[in-house]
């Protein structure tokens, strides 16, 4: 009753103060700048990279039976530029990790084949057919375009090797598969050597998508870490924390009404830029479970960084460099060749992470529990140090 | 009510005492003053007292309950006045009585009640930020009252108010003597510790020099003081000398001797002069 009540009262005074609204305004801001700043596919026109490793006879008679039905047709080659890139792929089947790494810059020409809308002859599509499988391999991953490999086995029989991206949705690949099946002769040959291999890396996330977790976490868990810093000084600034020390009602309980002011926040704050970008597609349930142990955690540090400081000029040392360490695992977001090893020991690693898997159709839910877990019980013991902290310094 | 022996206590934890070996009794109905200048550590023993600040040395126990030990609920019978006024500013004067009012165990006050008795009616929906610094003192003293303390700690309860408001907050605590609350009062104002203590600690330095009632204060050291003015070169000069002071005694006879008397009368000693003669200093 006396936490209930307390809450109150501090869901009271964060909606008539400025924080509250500057942490809503925020989070406006971003759904603005994610709505009408980030197109939700840069090229939405699909690529494709295919190497036919077949008899050039074969090939051209594929594409010939395309071009008589009136969906594809030749354009002029391409001159194809690949960046420097590295990456790592796995089997899906064995498991086993493949890496590459290409450090020169290369030109390539490849053939190009567009693909046409019979009915409006609109361009959907451009398919391009690369002379060696590397090639293909290299600018797939480099595009984030799906890649193919054709291929004869022994019975003479087509067989495929798929690159995807590892955020195709589940229905497409299966569609892959049903393609294919379709067909009983290439049935057995097709399934029994079908090799489909992800990246590890973003999800079904368009480039829109893509963005919500960095937002979320941003707006979310990170604000609620100065917020709850914000309001633990404007109470020392009035005093009020000794007026609660001197009532039956102990000081954990002021802490955790403050903590579950920013949890309300939050959750207010991460649906506005979740909601309208990513529909019905994510698992709420798990979203707001996740959105609720990361502020927690996050909110609890605040708690701790407070307790040993007067003013927020006093903690502002602190907070500096807590705030740039925080925002250190963004980097690695942006820039996936960049994810060195004590990167992931930055508790803003996982919430970044597991805000991706949460959005990713098919994510890992194993992670998104287990660092639920981990946040839950690091936000806990950083509650009760705080707690006894407080405790001690209330005249301060 | 409160049994305080040996208390020390020294913010910087070293050999700078801001409370150094004081001990004294509270008994129950009765309302205790500290009265001292400023930074002789009242405030200090106040706020251990009501455990905002650790016990550090001492045997302390505050409404029976020994501040060794930690005893939340002992606040049901305490009420705390601030110093400084410490009220949401977010709040309305209500809000504020409201809210702090829920945090007790006990039956409280009606908020409203409270508001108009410290003067505050028709400001209970205005927030307290807007509040003047008289006005916020009023309501962080009105909250003191909200579980009908037994145990009343008021730190300097009229200090800052004008006139008219510091006596209708005298009322209210002489009105609480009446209900039987005990008081531990902080002062540097000698009236107010004159007229609403049964008895006063002058405390100076962190130490206390003497404990008694403002009476037997007066008694002992008072009507032994006269008050002279006299006509000295075409001017009024005033002088208060004591009766059982030699010294002072033979200035008496010489003033009556030279000079022309304009008034003399013997008067009662203030307690502000009672704590010069006993400490040596002031009370501001
Ligand atoms: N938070 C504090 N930190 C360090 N010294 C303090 C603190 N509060 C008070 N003091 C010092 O302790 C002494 C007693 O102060 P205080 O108890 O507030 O006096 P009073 O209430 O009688 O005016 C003063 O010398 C004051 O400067
Ligand atoms: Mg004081």
């Amino acid at each position: 009753m006396k936490l209930l009540s307390s809450y109150i009262k501090e869901m009271k005074i964060a909606a008539r103060g400025f924080y509250f609204y500057v942490e809503l305004g925020i989070a406006i801001i971003m759904l603005l700048i994610l709505l009408f700043a980030i197109a939700e596919n840069p090229d939405s026109k699909s690529k494709e990279y295919l190497f036919n490793d077949l008899p050039d006879a074969m090939t051209d008679a594929f594409v010939e039976e395309d071009i008589e039905e009136g969906v594809a047709r030749w354009a002029d080659d391409a001159e194809l530029t690949l960046k420097p890139i590295a990456f790592e792929i796995t089997n899906e089947e064995t498991g086993e990790l493949a890496s590459y790494n290409y450090d020169e810059e290369k030109i390539v020409t490849a053939r190009v084949l567009e693909k046409v809308n019979t009915q409006t002859g609109a361009l959907t599509g451009t398919t391009y057919i690369l002379d060696n499988e590397e090639d293909m391999i290299r600018l797939s991953y480099a595009e984030q375009a799906i890649g193919a490999t054709t291929s004869l086995d022994d019975t003479g029989r087509l067989r495929y090797k798929y690159y995807l991206q590892g955020y195709e949705t589940d229905r497409m690949v299966d569609l892959l598969y049903v393609l294919h099946n379709e067909d009983p002769d290439v049935f057995a040959a097709s399934f029994d050597s079908q090799q489909v291999r992800t990246l590890d890396t973003f999800g079904t996330l368009n480039s829109r998508q893509g963005l919500v977790p960095l937002f979320v976490a941003f707006a979310g868990s990170l604000m609620g870490f100065f917020i709850v810093m914000a309001y633990i000084f404007l109470d020392k600034d009035e005093g009020v924390i000794k007026a609660f020390a001197v009532t039956p009602s102990s000081v954990w309980k002021y802490l955790l009404s403050k903590t579950m002011v920013i949890m309300t926040t939050v959750v207010v704050s991460s649906s506005i830029i979740t909601i309208p970008v990513m529909g019905g597609q994510p698992n709420y349930l798990l979203f707001y479970l996740f959105v609720i142990t990361t502020t927690f955690a996050f909110a609890t540090l605040g708690l701790l960084v407070a307790s040993f400081s007067k003013s927020l000029t006093q903690a502002f040392g602190a907070l500096f460099v807590l705030a740039i360490m925080l925002m250190l695992p963004a980097f690695s977001y942006f820039i996936p060749s960049f994810d060195p090893v004590w990167l992931r020991f930055f508790p803003t690693y996982p919430v970044l992470q597991g805000y991706k898997e949460i959005l990713v159709v098919g994510g890992n839910v194993g992670y998104v529990l287990m660092y639920s877990g981990v946040f839950l019980v690091g936000g806990t013991l950083l509650f009760l140090l705080a707690n006894i902290k407080f405790k001690k310094t209330l005249t301060v | 009510m409160i049994s305080v022996k040996n208390l020390s206590h020294s913010y910087n934890k070293d050999e700078t005492k801001a409370v150094n070996n004081i001990s004294f009794e509270v008994q129950k109905g009765e309302t205790f003053g500290f009265l001292g200048p400023s930074g002789a550590g009242k405030s200090t023993t106040q706020n251990i007292l009501t455990g905002l600040l650790k016990l550090q040395q001492g045997e302390v126990t505050v409404g029976g309950f020994d501040l060794k030990k930690v005893h939340n609920e002992r606040f049901n019978k305490i009420g705390v006045s601030f110093e400084q006024s410490n009220v949401y500013g977010k709040l309305t004067a209500k809000e504020n009585l409201k809210f702090y009012a829920k945090l007790f165990d006990v039956e409280t006050r009606d908020p409203d009640e409270l508001i108009a008795l410290v003067g505050l009616q028709g400001k209970e929906k205005v927030r307290a930020g807007e509040f003047s610094k008289g006005m916020k003192h009023r309501l962080t003293f009105a909250r003191s009252m909200l579980n009908n303390p037994e145990l009343w700690f008021l730190d300097e309860p009229t200090t800052g108010l004008d006139p008219a408001i510091a006596a209708t907050i005298k009322d209210i605590i002489r009105e609480q003597q009446k209900k039987g609350t005990t008081s531990f009062l902080t002062t540097h104002n000698m009236f107010i510790a004159d007229e609403l203590c049964d008895r006063v600690a002058f405390i100076i330095d962190g130490e206390i020099k003497l404990i008694d009632t403002p009476k037997n204060l007066k008694l002992e050291y008072g009507k032994k003081l006269i008050d002279i003015e006299y006509v000295k070169d075409d001017k009024i000069v005033k002088e208060t000398l004591k009766t059982v002071d030699e010294h002072d005694k033979k200035r008496i006879s010489e003033i009556v001797n030279a000079y022309d008397i304009r008034t003399m009368h013997s008067k009662e000693a203030t307690l502000e002069e009672i704590f010069i003669e006993v400490t040596g200093r002031g009370l501001v």
